[in-house]
């Protein structure tokens, strides 16, 4: 096979085609994954980051409850430095029909899903955040999972396989022969460099945009994007996972993330036109502020981060004739059953806590497609990071006293912190202070990740993801950066994309100390450092 | 305690005030809710296009050289600025040509400091750049705990080691006519930096580093110092939090330390800076002024408050407390017949004063005038 | 309320803008590489001990609690409260028997005021001091305070009756320091408030403060002594009375600590509590007069102990002091000495509350006053040590320079 002969290629660096990368590379074939932008940069990095137990589905759709469930105890053993085990409370306010709790207990279980009702003091003793008005409490194992971390270290694993990866490279078009599509047409966006991949299989794993690429391949995927609209609270206001105990609805989800906690969501359909824009509106900010304090009153007086929207990318089921779909929300479709399109496959639907059953399911169909039996190993197989156990047991593995920074740096990384063990004193040395990132572990995302830009490093590290939202990491990591591509242009303008990125999440929830920071990064960057 | 004035808020323009008022016999108070932007300042004063003789009297006198010289000044991402009244601290140069050769000199392990768009920047206009990072035996105990190798730290340093470090980067120097360094020397005393400046064979350019500044924390040092010489009485980490007025007349200021000793005084000046400083306050429904509920212009939907361009003007930035054309603070569209206003918490409402460190300066002065104008009548 | 419309955070630590300026004025900072500094150990790191406690950082126990980073913070961030209470709360190592007999000031005054002479001549021994060194890691080059044979508590006793013959009465909250070592504060005051017409009585029974106890994590003791503390207190305030105080650490403790630290409600008494020398201002500001000597002659340096920097009383000291005839006044940069309670006393710490102290100590010896003014009495200790000066409370001073009709 010639460099640019691959078994499959993946269309899609969020979460289901890292996800199908590394089971196909597990199987032993040959993988490239190819990404317009970075890694997560879809609706894999705009949720949540919710561990569902399922019980959200239970009462609706016990089927994707079901599989939640599953995943969620797979995810526990195969992604624990991605995972945060923390478990959820659904909780009945007096608002509430206090009767569906029975309902949804009932549901749970059947969809085998631990439901413990507890009591409402008891509720208040584990997560002392609940609205103390609570009439009703039901404990479910949901958690936490840092979506961008689990599709790093996915394709990591893929690339220890053999797989390939190229971020910053667009799909231009399908390369054809009759009814099979034999690979795909691409330019990279950074150099515009076009260069043609060969496949055997291409899968389509590009979550909303999906839609876009089945068409560039002459066949409809109908799908339909639905805004979801989050806010992120500067820091762990609660600790146990937070929902209402209803019909599932608008705001009714708190979810603590790492050093923060994330309130979501809100939901409605928009054109495909503004997929690649969505911008949160005061309404939803509003909406998001008073539904989110009726779950956890001091959120009202919390202070805001940042406010987000993420698309969904729902498939309509009525465009999918063949009914092959395995359940309402995973669709798999091979096109050559469905289309009469051989070579093709689409993954979508689905849900961040089903990634690996949508990229079992995709790499079966693949293996189906090249006759090759082998099976999936994703759901035993701890991802690299994940070989240890909790990060706890991981840095006192790796340092006889680790600094505070050491010990964030195992939480991101995992057991791969033994990469940044043996660095000097030097490059303990933090880039970003809210967070606790080091010199080495920013070095580690640009050698071993993939970071090329400032962007892609607050995927891989959280750099200004923290109070100061990248006063100072963004600059100091500019630095890093410049110096490891020599190329300070580049940097500069990626500096300035990164404020710009920054603020975007900021106006819209731009009062009090937001817009103290704010204002002081102005400062900063426009007055002291002369950007 | 009883004062002639009582200025809330120490940064530049409440210094300044509080320097020119006890200079002319007028007793007064600082109150200071910690430290303040002085600690970011960048070394020149923006909007200073003319360098009023009382204001480098003023400065003087406090043991601080300014120096005006129009032209622009090196950042330090490599970008120039136009800039005229400045410490000594800072070079400024007619125009974006500065030399033709450069060595750029930091330290090991220093990442608030940034050579590489510095070096890019300058051979942009056409130099030659060097860099060059010291190894200095002496900064061993700040590396062990490099998070904290800040400007601060590092200049605490530096200020005891200069000769060694002249001595390291006239071993370095080859036929450059440039050093370039950062700002991380003369933290209690700028005379440092003009021994560096004769003890190298070439044109020193000190450029600014990440917060805190030395060159700022230097100059609210010597000012903070030279007030109280002139009798001032500075309460540090002490914060107005409501005052009493009756009938349009401020008559004592409550501060959080002080609780029911009030502080009385004939005349106050609202110095209290813009959002960061707390000066202006803001939450999703209005910005407000804290300490009297003073007007603040703005535009009534939240929305409005924002460019969504991070680079862009930012139009929060330019609101302000409004004031009458003799810096007294409206309320309720009237005057506070002895409150005066300084400073940022001006924002642009007042644009003839200019913005920045220029406006800090100007309003200063003219409510520390006014005030001993109303008291000489 | 109004959603949204403050921003309320455990000791606001929210409200940190990571400015860095507390960076800047950290005394430990600048000697103890080991420290991770205010902003890391406070606010930075409050946001990772909030998700899991494992991200405590024991490195924590460097910080001297001289509050120096919250003056200088222009968002209000209670950073060094931050910091005990995480210690208090995360901290979960053994209490070392050392820290324990350091903090319970109120216990070994017991202990060794009926002997003084020999516990004076015991610590002050070589002998004593290598063991002490050895035992307990309590450095040997430290200068114990000496004990008093005579406790304040019984010379009030003594004098009760007179006291209570003033139609206008205050209340004194002495502390350990002049109940066990130097009760010639407490007389002074006695004597100074006494010339402005005014009594002195006791609590019914105060106990140390606490602040030992705050700062080597004794927090069980320390809510002990807080509780019995506010009681008594409130006893006072209800017949009206205002409790003076000559200390400004106790001062803190009773007013800010309680509340912040131990979560004690102190809000009925806390505005009643007061600095003696805030109340003589007062008085004196009011109208009230003392008779100064006239041929009075000192010259005074003051030193602004970081604890009174924190109430923000300082000015009432530093004004005092300037109304007296014949005194030569001279304000010393405001900076830690470095001793900070309990601290400097731990040999881990012997070095770096040296190295703190440095500055003040040099600024001292160039300005070579008669005697070092400061509330503090700690500060006397570290002072008197390191530079052979001798160290006045501001009502020592005051009492020495006015007439009473005694005199």
């Amino acid at each position: 096979m010639s460099n640019n002969e691959f078994d499959v290629i993946i269309i899609g660096g969020g979460i289901t085609g890292a996800g199908t990368q590394r089971d196909c590379a597990m199987r032993g074939l040959k993988t490239l994954l190819i990404e317009r932008s970075d890694i997560a940069t879809g609706a894999t990095g705009r949720n949540h980051g919710l561990l569902h137990s399922g019980a959200r589905y239970a009462v609706n759709d016990p089927e994707s409850a079901q599989e939640c469930i599953k995943e969620n105890m797979i995810l526990r053993r195969i992604a624990s430095h991605c995972v945060d085990p923390t478990d959820g409370l659904f909780i009945s306010l007096p608002e509430d029909d206090l009767s569906y709790q029975q309902t949804f207990v009932d549901a749970c279980r059947r969809a085998g899903i631990s439901a413990e009702v507890i009591d409402p003091e008891l509720a208040k003793r584990l997560e002392p955040s609940v609205n103390p008005e609570l009439t009703g409490a039901v404990r479910v194992p949901d958690g936490s999972v840092d979506p961008f971390r689990l599709c790093a270290a996915n394709m990591l694993d893929a690339k220890l396989h053999g797989g390939q990866v190229r971020l910053q490279t667009t799909v231009t078009g399908f390369i054809r022969e009759g009814d099979t599509i034999r690979g795909v047409h691409t330019r990279n966006l950074v150099t515009g460099q076009e260069q043609d991949y060969y496949a055997s299989v291409t899968v389509n794993a590009g979550g909303i945009w999906g839609h876009d690429i089945a068409a560039l391949a002459g066949v409809t995927v109908g799908m339909f994007p639905a805004k979801g609209a989050l806010l992120v609270f500067a820091h762990r206001v609660n600790n146990l996972v937070i929902n209402r105990c209803r019909k599932p609805s608008n705001a009714d989800i708190l979810v603590p993330g790492d050093t923060v906690c994330i309130i979501g969501t809100t939901s409605t359909r928009i054109p495909f036109e503004e997929c690649d824009c969505v911008a949160v509106t005061p309404d939803e900010v509003n909406l998001l502020i008073t539904e989110g304090a009726k779950m956890a009153p001091s959120l009202s007086a919390t202070r805001i981060l940042r406010a987000y929207a993420g698309v969904r990318p729902l498939v309509s089921s009525d465009d999918d004739p063949t009914g092959r779909n395995i359940s309402r929300g995973i669709v798999c479709l091979d096109h050559e059953e469905r289309d009469g399109l051989k070579g093709f496959i689409t993954i979508t639907g689905g849900k961040l806590m089903t990634y690996r059953l949508m990229a079992e399911i995709a790499t079966d169909a693949v293996c189906r497609k090249l006759n090759i039996d082998k099976s999936c190993e994703t759901a035993t197989t701890p991802l690299p990071g994940s070989e240890e156990g909790s990060y706890e047991a991981v840095a006192r593995k790796i340092w006889e006293k680790p600094s505070m920074a050491q010990k964030a740096a195992a939480a991101r990384m995992g057991s791969r912190a033994t990469r940044i063990q043996t660095r000097n004193t030097l490059d303990q040395a933090l880039i970003c202070e809210c967070e606790e990132v080091s010199v080495a572990e920013v070095e580690n995302a640009i050698e071993r990740l993939d970071a090329s830009t400032l962007t892609d490093l607050r995927r891989r590290t959280r750099i200004g993801m923290g109070t100061c939202q990248g006063e100072f990491c963004a600059c100091r990591a500019a630095g890093l950066l410049a110096k490891a591509h020599d190329c300070i242009e580049k940097e500069r303008a990626d500096l300035a994309d990164f404020l710009q990125e920054r603020w975007k999440g900021n106006f819209p929830i731009g009062w009090g100390d937001t817009l103290r920071e704010a204002e002081y990064t102005q400062w900063v960057y426009k007055h002291v450092l002369g950007i | 305690m009883k004062f002639n004035t009582v200025i809330i808020g120490g940064g530049l323009a409440g210094l300044v005030a509080g320097i020119s008022l006890q200079k002319a016999g007028n007793s007064t108070a600082i109150i200071s809710t910690g430290q303040n932007a002085l600690h970011f300042f960048s070394g020149s004063f923006e909007s200073m296009e003319e360098a009023p003789q009382r204001v480098t009297d003023l400065f003087n006198k406090a043991g601080i050289d300014l120096h005006y010289t129009p032209g622009v000044r090196l950042m330090p991402m490599g970008t120039f600025k136009k800039s005229a009244l400045s410490l000594e601290d800072i070079s400024l140069f007619p125009e974006p040509a500065i030399g033709h050769k450069a060595l750029i000199v930091s330290l090991t392990g220093y990442h608030d400091f940034f050579c590489d768009f510095l070096s890019e920047g300058l051979e942009k206009q056409g130099m030659q750049c060097r860099i060059k990072l010291l190894n200095l035996p002496e900064l061993e105990q700040i590396e062990k705990s490099p998070s904290e190798m800040r400007s601060v730290q590092i200049a605490r340093t530096m200020d005891r080691i200069w000769e060694n470090v002249v001595r390291e980067i006239r071993i370095l120097l080859r036929d450059e006519d440039t050093v370039i360094l950062p700002q991380v020397f003369g933290l209690k005393d700028a005379s440092v930096l003009s021994r560096i400046r004769q003890g190298i064979p070439a044109q020193v350019v000190f450029t600014g580093t990440l917060p805190p500044s030395v060159p700022g924390v230097r100059t609210q040092m010597l000012l903070k110092q030279h007030y109280e010489l002139l009798g001032g009485t500075y309460l540090m980490g002490d914060e107005a939090t409501g005052a009493h007025v009756y009938d349009g007349i401020v008559h004592s200021v409550v501060t959080h330390n002080l609780g029911n000793h009030f502080l009385e005084a004939d005349n106050f000046i609202l110095s209290t800076g813009a959002f960061f400083s707390k000066g202006l306050r803001s939450n999703p429904f209005e910005i407000s002024e804290p300490v009297f509920g003073l007007d603040v212009e703005q535009a009534p939907d939240r929305s409005d408050w924002y460019n969504p361009e991070f680079m862009r003007e930012q139009p929060y930035m330019k609101y302000g407390v409004a004031t009458d054309a003799s810096l007294r603070a409206l309320k309720d569209g009237k005057p506070l017949q002895n409150l005066f206003v300084a400073g940022s918490i001006l924002g642009e409402t007042r644009p003839e004063l200019g913005t920045g460190g220029g406006l800090a300066l100007r309003s200063a002065l003219a409510a520390a005038d006014a005030i001993l104008n109303t008291t000489a009548e | 309320m109004k959603l949204q419309e403050y921003t309320l955070s455990t000791h606001n630590f929210e409200e940190c803008m990571k400015c860095t300026v507390c960076t800047a004025y950290c005394p430990v900072l600048q000697v103890n590489p080991l420290y991770p500094g205010p902003k890391q150990a406070g606010p930075d790191g409050e946001r990772l001990r909030l998700k899991d406690p494992f991200f405590f950082n024991n490195a924590l126990k460097y910080c001297l609690n001289c509050k120096r980073c919250e003056v200088s913070c222009p968002s209000g961030v209670q950073v060094a409260d931050l910091i005990q209470a995480a210690r208090i709360k995360y901290d979960k190592s053994p209490i070392k028997w050392r820290d324990r007999m350091l903090a319970s000031t109120d216990f070994m005054g017991h202990l060794a005021r009926p002997v003084a002479p020999i516990a004076n001549a015991v610590t002050g021994l070589g002998v004593t001091k290598t063991m002490m060194d050895a035992m307990f890691k309590i450095d040997h080059r430290r200068t114990f305070p000496k004990y008093s044979g005579r406790g304040f508590e019984s010379w009030m006793g003594r004098h009760e009756k007179e006291q209570a013959a003033f139609a206008e009465q205050v209340a004194y909250f002495h502390g350990c320091y002049v109940n066990y070592n130097y009760p010639r504060l407490g007389k002074d005051l006695v004597k100074v408030l006494n010339a402005l017409g005014v009594g002195v009585q006791l609590l019914e029974k105060e106990k140390c403060c606490g602040v030992a106890m705050i700062n080597n994590r004794m927090k069980t003791e320390a809510t002990r002594n807080a509780v019995h503390n506010v009681k008594a207190l409130s006893k006072t305030v209800d017949k009206g009375l205002m409790v003076l105080t000559t200390s400004s650490t106790c001062t803190l403790t009773l007013r800010n600590e309680y509340p912040a630290l131990l979560g004690v409600d102190n809000s009925g008494v806390r505005d009643f509590i007061m600095m003696a020398s805030r109340f003589i201002f007062e008085r004196l500001e009011k109208g009230a007069t003392l008779h100064f000597k006239p041929d009075y002659h000192r010259k005074v340096a003051y030193h602004t102990p970081c604890h009174m920097e924190k109430l923000g009383w300082g000015v009432f000291s530093e004004k005092l002091l300037r109304m007296i005839p014949g005194l030569e006044f001279t304000k010393l940069d405001s900076a830690c000495c470095g001793i900070a309670g309990t601290y400097g006393f731990k040999r881990e710490n012997y070095e770096a509350s040296q190295a703190i102290g440095e500055p003040l100590f040099a600024q001292i010896r160039t300005i070579n006053p008669d005697v070092v003014a400061c509330d503090c009495e700690t500060c006397k200790w570290q002072i008197e040590m390191s530079t052979g000066y001798s160290v006045m409370n501001p009502i020592s001073i005051l009492a020495e320079a006015i007439e009473t009709n005694k005199d």
